[in-house]
This record gives C-alpha cells, structure tokens and sequence, in this order.
C-alpha cells in the first residue's frame, strides 16, 4: 500500500532533481504529484526527466512519465544526450504503421536515424551522432519540441 | 483579433509587446536563445519555446524555427519587434503563406520602402524633398561644376566606391571645387581602387527629425507628429525628444504631410518612421523609410497618448485604428534617454558582464522600458541596450529637470554605462537651448576630452 513515507520520500526526491511530475501505481492504487516550477508554468514543454531512487518498498509500477532504476547513483555523466537541433513535434516512427525507429535498448551507429521532428509539413530524420545503446528515450510520440532539448540518452558504444 | 502572439525577439522589445499582448488579453509565445534562458520577462510569457544558440544566426534569425515555434504554439500571429527579422520581407511572406498574421506593414511596401535608392527615387516622383545630389557618378569636372552650383555650395564630395570619410571632401565654394575633386579622387583612388566620386549638398548642422506614421487596412493613414533624435553618435540615436524644439508648425506640417504622401504612394500600413534631415534653414531632405516600430517610439506614445504596440496588433488583425488625424492630439513634451552598457571613456566600448544592482528612477511623468534587474548578465551577443528612460512633462524645461532628476537616481552597478554621460548631455546648455544638431554629441565628446 502506497503510504505517506513513500510519497514524502517521492516529494524529496521531486525537488533534488528538479522534476515535475511523478506517477507512482502499485496494484491498483496509484498516486500522481505534480509540482510547479518557473519553467513549468511558462511553458508546456516538459523538462527532461532524470533518474529515480527506488522507493525500496517492494514492486511498484511507475507510468511512463519516470522510469525507476537501481539506484540514484547511476553515473548519468556517463550518458550522452541526442538534443533535438529545431522546433517541431516528435515522432518516433517512420508512419503510424512502421515500428518506432528506436526503442529502449537499441543499439545506434554514427548516423543512424532516431526519430523525426517535423516542422511545417517538412519532416526531418534525425541522425544520431553517437554511437551506443539507447537508455532512455525522454519525450512522447507527437510531443511538441524546442531546440536544444532531449530526445534520448543514450549509453555510448 | 489574434488568440496568440508569438514574439520574434527578446530584451526590452519582447518585454513591451507581451505587455500589449496581456493588457489586449492575447496569449503571448516568447521564443529565445539559450543565452536568454532564465530571463526574468520570459516568466511572464504563456509559452516559451527555445529556438536556438547565443549568436543571433543561430536564434533570433532563424526564421524557420520562429515559424515552426508559432506553428506548435499555435500562434495566429508574429510581432518582429525591431532589428533582427523586423524588415525582412522574405521572412513576412514566409508567415503569411504559413498563415501566420505578420503585425508589419505589407510586404511589397516594405520591398519598395525599405530599398533606399528606391524610396528615395519615390520621394524624388512625389516632389518629396531629397538630398541634392549627382544621382551617379560624373567624370567630368565641368558638369560636376554645373551640377554643384545648381545645388548650392557647400557641397560634399564623395567616394563612389566607399566610405568611412575617404575620398570625401567638403567643399565650402564654387572655386575650391576643381583642387578638391582631385585630391579627393586621389585619395579614393587609393583607398578603394575606384577614383570616381559624386556630389551631394553638404548640409550644415543638420537636425535629425522622424515622423511616425500608423495606417490601417481601410486607408486610415495618421502621422503622429514628429521626434527629434538629433543627438547621435556615429549614427546610434541617444536621446530622442516631441515635439522637436527646432521646428516652426510651418516646418512640421510639411514634413508630416511629405511622410504621409510617401507611405501612401507606397501602399503602406501599420507602423513606420519618415525620416528627415532639416537645415538650419527649415529645409527638411528626406533620408529613408523605417518600415517598423522603433526603439523610440514611447516618446510619441507619451505625448499623444496612443498605445503604438496595440495600435499595431489591431491593424494586422484587421481592425480599424481607434483614433483619426483630427483626433491625434499632442499634449507636453517628451524626452527619451538610451541607456547602453558601454564605457564612454573608452570610446564606448560595450561591456558586457552581471549587473549587480539595478535602481531605476520613477515619480510622475516617468517611464522605464527595461528587461534589465539586479542580477541580470549582460550579453555580449546582442546589443547593447539596458534600458530606456523616458519623462513626459508639460513643458520641455520640466521635462528636462526631471530626466536630470531621474538619470541621477538611476542606479546600474557595477558595469559601465553611458548614464554619466547622458547626465551631461541633458545638463549641456545647447541642449536646453535646443540648439543641437547630429554633430553635437561629437563635439562635446571632444571638449571633455580636451578639458582633460
């Protein structure tokens, strides 16, 4: 049962690293924290999320805003960002019918399309210039994204 | 009217028109460069979208991430400001074929205006007063000998080929001319590789006199009288003041009526600036078309009372302007001080760096226009621009006392402003005479150097 030491603990860690919302489910419960920042309030292009300590309460399913790992102490310098080098909306896939380009574990050459960003009925293959693992993938099909941020984090080769 | 504006550039500007924006109950999308980030004004934006890095190539002139910001902000509108894409043509063509309203004039108007030859081949059909010049360049000394006496001596020789003062010659009379265009062909000879040179009348003292002008969709084209910027250094304006203290309501009806006569020849609407060179002679010359808002424009906001930036938003909407000629009505006087972070004793280098404490004066009569707060970083990406002063009195010599007033309760620390030397710009006693003309500031940067 989801208890006010987890969600404490949840807030905690909230603000060390400066996120913005956090969904936690466990069976059928399931608790939502939300928290405004300057950023937030201004814009509604989500920051880009880092990792989480594990609550070490037992199994629980996190949505996938967040994604749980080990321990906090994961060296995340060790991680390379693909930043999104223009303004438009994300897409993970090709088309509505084609597998994503990438998922969660993917192994990515020097050059390897990762998504598209379209911006006025022109889409644009993103090219990876990394070579690696995908780790983590840190915007939504369709999200709209500005310059600069996220896309992926990515475990290089 | 539009749902949503995104604002194509940042500072002051960006500051002033998200206020119209909020004040007219539009959303307001604010786009910066990640030199920007944090900024204290994009707090105040609905949405932020980050469009690129510091230098403005990568950012504030990036056109296509402007436009794919307004599309995924779903902005039904895009205000330029000033600089930066504010008279691009290309760039308003761009929006409006996006379907993106761009708050400026019409492209074409802006094509024609904003190309000086061409505004000035205009003004010459409209009978618009231009500088006197050989429009060209002629070799032979005795057509330059005709062409000159027609004009009237002095006269200016100057280099086809270049500028910054090489191959060019003042010639103060009709028998200096012949040695003078020798030399001066020499020397741009030398300088650019191209000896051939033109003449334009050399205007004495001239005074730099603007005209604002504002039209909407349904031919309602209203000038709002006149600014005086003559006090300039190296063409950057300094102080800007209404009504100009150098002109009779002889001169400014004519010049107003020369403005409005080109803007409409031009198919013009929304927001411009006519401006002119006025002799001591109460001759006005006209120079060029600014096909935008200006810096400058709070000091004919304050004295006719007109919310320019709104006026602007209405127009490119498509709504009509809420006041007509008759209805313009000027009331006191207006001064406007730019603030610049550069160090006037070192020949205004810019200086960039964190401003620590930032106190800005206020009282009755007194605007500042400013993105600038303690704490702020001064990029030395951008210009150089932290704040503008402005007072609004009843007569010019109030105005005058409270600008002192207000420039020494000015407080911008630690940096190098140009605060100390608008303290004396505004206590010169040519200045209070109204006795300034585009080569004061010059001057008396000259006296303070000699005194020391």
């Amino acid at each position: 049962m989801i208890n006010i030491e987890q969600i404490r603990q949840l807030i905690e860690m909230m603000v060390t690293h400066d996120l913005v919302e956090i969904s936690l489910r466990n069976g059928s419960e399931e608790v939502s924290l939300r928290r405004p920042t300057a950023v937030n309030a201004s814009s509604h292009l989500p920051v880009a999320m880092h990792t989480l300590a594990s609550t070490g309460n037992g199994p629980s399913a996190l949505s996938g805003e967040a994604v749980a790992t080990e321990s906090d102490k994961r060296p995340e310098e060790r991680l390379v960002e693909i930043t999104s080098p223009m303004v438009g909306t994300f897409y993970a896939a090709p088309d509505a019918d084609s597998p994503p380009f990438v998922e969660v574990g993917s192994t990515i050459q020097l050059g390897s399309v990762v998504c598209i960003l379209e911006a006025m009925k022109v889409f644009n293959e993103i090219k990876s210039e990394v070579a690696g693992t995908i780790e983590r993938i840190l915007v939504r099909n369709a999200q709209t994204v500005e310059y600069g941020q996220p896309l992926f984090l990515v475990r290089p080769s | 009217m539009f749902r949503r504006i995104l604002i194509a550039n940042r500072g002051e500007i960006a500051l002033r028109v998200l206020r119209a924006c909020h004040e007219m109950n539009i959303e307001a999308v604010c786009v910066f460069s990640e030199e920007d980030r944090g900024a204290s004004y994009l707090e105040l934006a609905d949405r932020t979208v980050c469009i690129g890095g510091p230098p403005p190539r990568d950012s504030y002139l990036r056109s296509d991430r402007i436009i794919a910001a307004a599309e995924v902000t779903g902005a039904d509108a895009i205000h330029p400001g000033y600089g930066f894409l504010a008279e691009n043509a290309a760039f308003a063509d761009k929006c409006r074929a996006c379907n993106i309203a761009f708050i400026g004039p019409p492209s074409e108007a802006m094509r024609q205006l904003g190309d000086k030859a061409a505004a000035r081949a205009l003004a010459q059909r409209l009978k618009v007063p231009t500088i006197p010049g050989t429009d060209g360049v002629i070799d032979d000394d005795n057509e330059l000998l005709r062409a000159a006496t027609q004009m009237g001596f002095p006269v200016m020789i100057k280099a086809a080929a270049g500028g910054g003062g090489r191959g060019m010659r003042i010639v103060p009379e009709k028998t200096d001319l012949v040695p003078a265009l020798k030399q001066a062909r020499q020397e741009a000879q030398a300088a650019f590789n191209n000896g051939a040179v033109y003449l334009e009348k050399f205007l004495e003292r001239p005074r730099h006199v603007e005209v604002q002008i504002v039209g909407d969709h349904r031919g309602n084209l209203v000038h709002l009288n006149e600014r005086d910027c003559s006090v300039q250094r190296r063409y950057q304006k300094l102080i800007e003041e209404s009504p100009s203290p150098a002109i009779d309501s002889r001169t400014r009806k004519a010049l107003c009526a020369a403005a409005i006569r080109l803007a409409k020849a031009a198919g013009y609407n929304n927001a411009g600036t006519v401006e002119f060179l006025v002799d001591h002679k109460s001759r006005f010359y006209f120079i060029e078309v600014n096909t935008r808002i200006q810096v400058e424009h709070p000091v004919t906001e304050m004295v006719t009372g007109i919310d320019l930036i709104k006026a602007q938003i209405r127009v490119a909407a498509e709504e009509p302007l809420d006041f007509t000629q008759r209805t313009v009505a000027g009331s006191g006087h207006a001064i406007e001080c730019r603030i610049n972070a550069e160090d006037p004793d070192q020949k205004f280098r810019p200086c960039a760096g964190t401003i620590a404490r930032f106190r800005p004066p206020g009282g009755p009569g007194v605007r500042v226009d400013t993105f600038a707060h303690d704490g702020w970083r001064i990029s030395p990406h951008y210009d150089s621009l932290v704040a503008k002063l402005i007072v609004h009195k009843p007569t010019r010599e109030e105005a005058i006392r409270t600008m002192q007033r207000c420039l020494d309760e000015f407080i911008i620390e630690p940096i190098h402003t140009t605060l100390p030397f608008q303290r004396k710009l505004i206590g010169h006693p040519d200045f209070a005479a109204g006795h300034v003309d585009t080569g004061f500031v010059e001057r008396s940067a000259m006296q303070n150097a000699t005194v020391e």
